[in-house]
C-alpha cells in the first residue's frame, strides 16, 4: 500500500491528529502482515507530536524487525526524517522497557540529592 | 454607575529577567483584586513583544472572571500606541483606528481553544507573519525547519497547559541584527505543578523545586501526559535547533527558569512567581548558523 501524506493530511505533519490519522490507515496493514510505503513528496514542515501518533505508537506491539521490512518511506526531507528518528529512538526505549519511570526514578533521585 | 476598578499602571518592559519580574508582579496585582481593571501606560516607554503576549494574556484574564477591562489609549505615548496599532494589539482590544503596515512587529495573535483547523492558522502565522514577510531573509528550508520546532512550542501549550483562557503570542523582528523573536504565554497550571502532579505518588516529588521540575522538563522522554504516545521529544528538539541556531530560549514557568544558550542549560528558582507558562524565543535568521545533519534513509527505520 502507498500512502501519499500530502493527500492525507496537507503539507505540514506537525499535530498528533494528523499523525493518528496516518496511524489508523496504516496499522491494519502492518498488523496483517502488508508492506506500507509512506510518501512525504511536498510535505514541508515536521513536528514530534505528528511522528508520536504517526510512528512512535507503531512500537507498542509491532517489533522494529517487522516494521524495518514492511515500512518503507520515500521523499522525506532531512528535517522530517531527523524528527523521525528521535521519536524512534525514544519509543523503543520506552516499549522496550515498560517501567520506563525507572529511568524517571534515576532523574528525580540524581536530582533531589543534587541541591 | 460606573464600577471603580483598580488602574494598572504598566511600565516600560524590555526583556530582561527583571522586566519579566515586573510583568508577574503585574500578574499578582491582577490575582488579588476583585474589580475591574483599567491599563494605564503613562509610566510606560517601551514595550518588548513579551510583553504585550502577557498583557493580551491577562487582560482576557481578567474578563474570564467576569471583570470589566479598559485600556486607557490616552495614557500610551505615540510610540507605544504605534507598535500597539501595528502589531494588532490594540484593535483586539477596541482601538479602532488601526495602522496600515505592520512595520517590524509580528502581529499579536490570541488562540481561545485548540479547534480544528487551528494549528494551520498558527503554521500559517509562522510562515507568513512571522517569516515570510520581505524583510525577513530566510531560506524556505530553514524557513520550514523553524515552523516545524516553533510549533513545538503551541503543541506543549495547547495540550499541557490546561489554560482556561487560551495561548498568546507575539513577536518581532529586529533586522539590524537579524534576529527573530517570538513570545507565546499561557495561564494554566504551569509546567512545576503538571510534573509534580503527574508523578505526585514518587517519594522525591515534594523536594523538588521548579527549576528542578524545568530541568525534567528538557529531558529525552519527558512528558507529563498520561497515555503513553507523547514521549517528550519537542523541548529537546526545540532545545538542539536554538543551539544550532546559536539562539535563545527562556521558560519562565510559576518560579521556575530555563535558559538555553550557547550550547549551555541553566535552571534557576525565582523570587518571582505567576501561575502559567511563558516561552520567550530568539533566532537568527542566517542560514551559516544552521547545518542539517544528513540523515540517511538507508539506515533502518526502526
Amino acid at each position: 500500500m502507498n500512502v501519499e501524506i500530502k493527500t492525507l493530511v496537507g503539507y505540514s505533519c506537525v499535530t498528533s491528529e494528523d499523525g493518528q490519522r496516518v496511524y489508523n490507515e496504516i496499522y491494519p496493514k502492518l498488523k496483517s502482515g502488508e508492506s506500507v510505503c509512506l510518501n512525504f513528496s511536498g510535505v514541508r514542515a515536521f513536528a514530534s507530536p505528528f511522528f508520536n501518533f504517526a510512528i512512535g505508537q507503531l512500537l507498542k506491539d509491532l517489533e522494529p524487525e517487522v516494521l524495518n521490512r514492511l515500512l518503507k518511506v520515500e521523499k522525506i526531507k532531512s528535517d522530517g526524517l531527523l524528527v523521525w528518528r528521535r521519536v524512534v529512538k525514544n519509543a523503543k526505549e520506552y516499549y522496550k522497557n515498560p517501567e520506563a519511570k525507572k529511568a524517571i526514578d534515576e532523574i528525580l533521585k540524581q536530582q533531589a540529592e543534587d541541591e | 454607575m460606573k464600577q471603580q476598578g483598580v488602574r494598572l499602571q504598566i511600565p516600560t518592559i524590555n526583556d530582561t529577567p527583571s522586566d519579566f519580574d515586573d510583568l508577574f508582579e503585574l500578574w499578582g496585582i491582577v490575582q488579588g483584586c476583585s474589580s475591574n481593571v483599567t491599563f494605564d501606560f503613562s509610566r510606560c516607554e517601551f514595550l518588548r513583544p513579551n510583553a504585550v503576549a502577557f498583557l493580551g494574556g491577562l487582560a482576557r484574564l481578567v474578563e474570564h472572571r467576569n471583570r470589566c477591562v479598559e485600556f486607557d489609549w490616552d495614557t500610551a505615548n505615540h510610540r507605544i500606541l504605534a507598535i500597539l496599532r501595528q502589531n494588532g494589539f490594540a484593535g483586539a482590544f477596541g482601538y479602532i483606528r488601526t495602522l496600515g503596515g505592520p512595520g517590524s512587529s509580528i502581529p499579536y495573535r490570541e488562540d481561545r481553544t485548540y479547534a480544528t483547523g487551528v494549528e494551520n492558522d498558527i503554521i500559517n502565522y509562522l510562515k507568513f507573519n512571522w517569516l515570510g514577510t520581505g524583510w525577513v531573509r530566510v531560506s524556505s528550508k530553514l524557513r520550514d525547519v523553524i515552523v516545524g520546532r516553533v510549533w513545538e512550542i503551541y503543541d506543549n501549550a495547547f495540550l499541557h497547559s490546561e489554560s482556561s483562557i487560551g495561548v498568546f503570542s507575539c513577536g518581532q523582528f529586529f533586522w539590524r541584527m537579524g534576529l527573530l523573536k517570538l513570545a507565546v504565554v499561557d495561564f494554566g497550571i504551569g509546567i512545576p505543578a503538571n510534573f509534580r502532579r503527574h508523578l505526585k505518588a514518587h517519594p522525591f516529588v515534594e523536594q523538588l523545586t521548579s527549576a528542578q521540575c524545568l530541568r525534567w522538563a528538557f529531558q529525552q522522554g519527558s512528558t507529563t501526559k498520561p497515555d503513553t504516545t507523547r514521549r517528550g521529544n519537542g523541548l529537546v528538539l526545540l532545545k538542539e535547533f536554538v543551539n544550532v541556531n546559536h539562539g535563545r530560549l527562556e521558560i519562565y514557568s510559576q518560579n521556575g527558569y530555563a535558559l538555553i544558550e550557547g550550547g549551555k542549560e541553566k535552571f534557576n528558582n525565582r523570587r518571582k512567581f505567576f501561575q502559567g507558562t511563558l516561552v520567550n524565543i530568539t533566532l537568527r535568521c542566517d542560514e551559516r548558523c544552521y547545518h542539517l545533519a544528513d540523515e540517511n534513509l538507508a539506515d533502518p527505520l526502526f
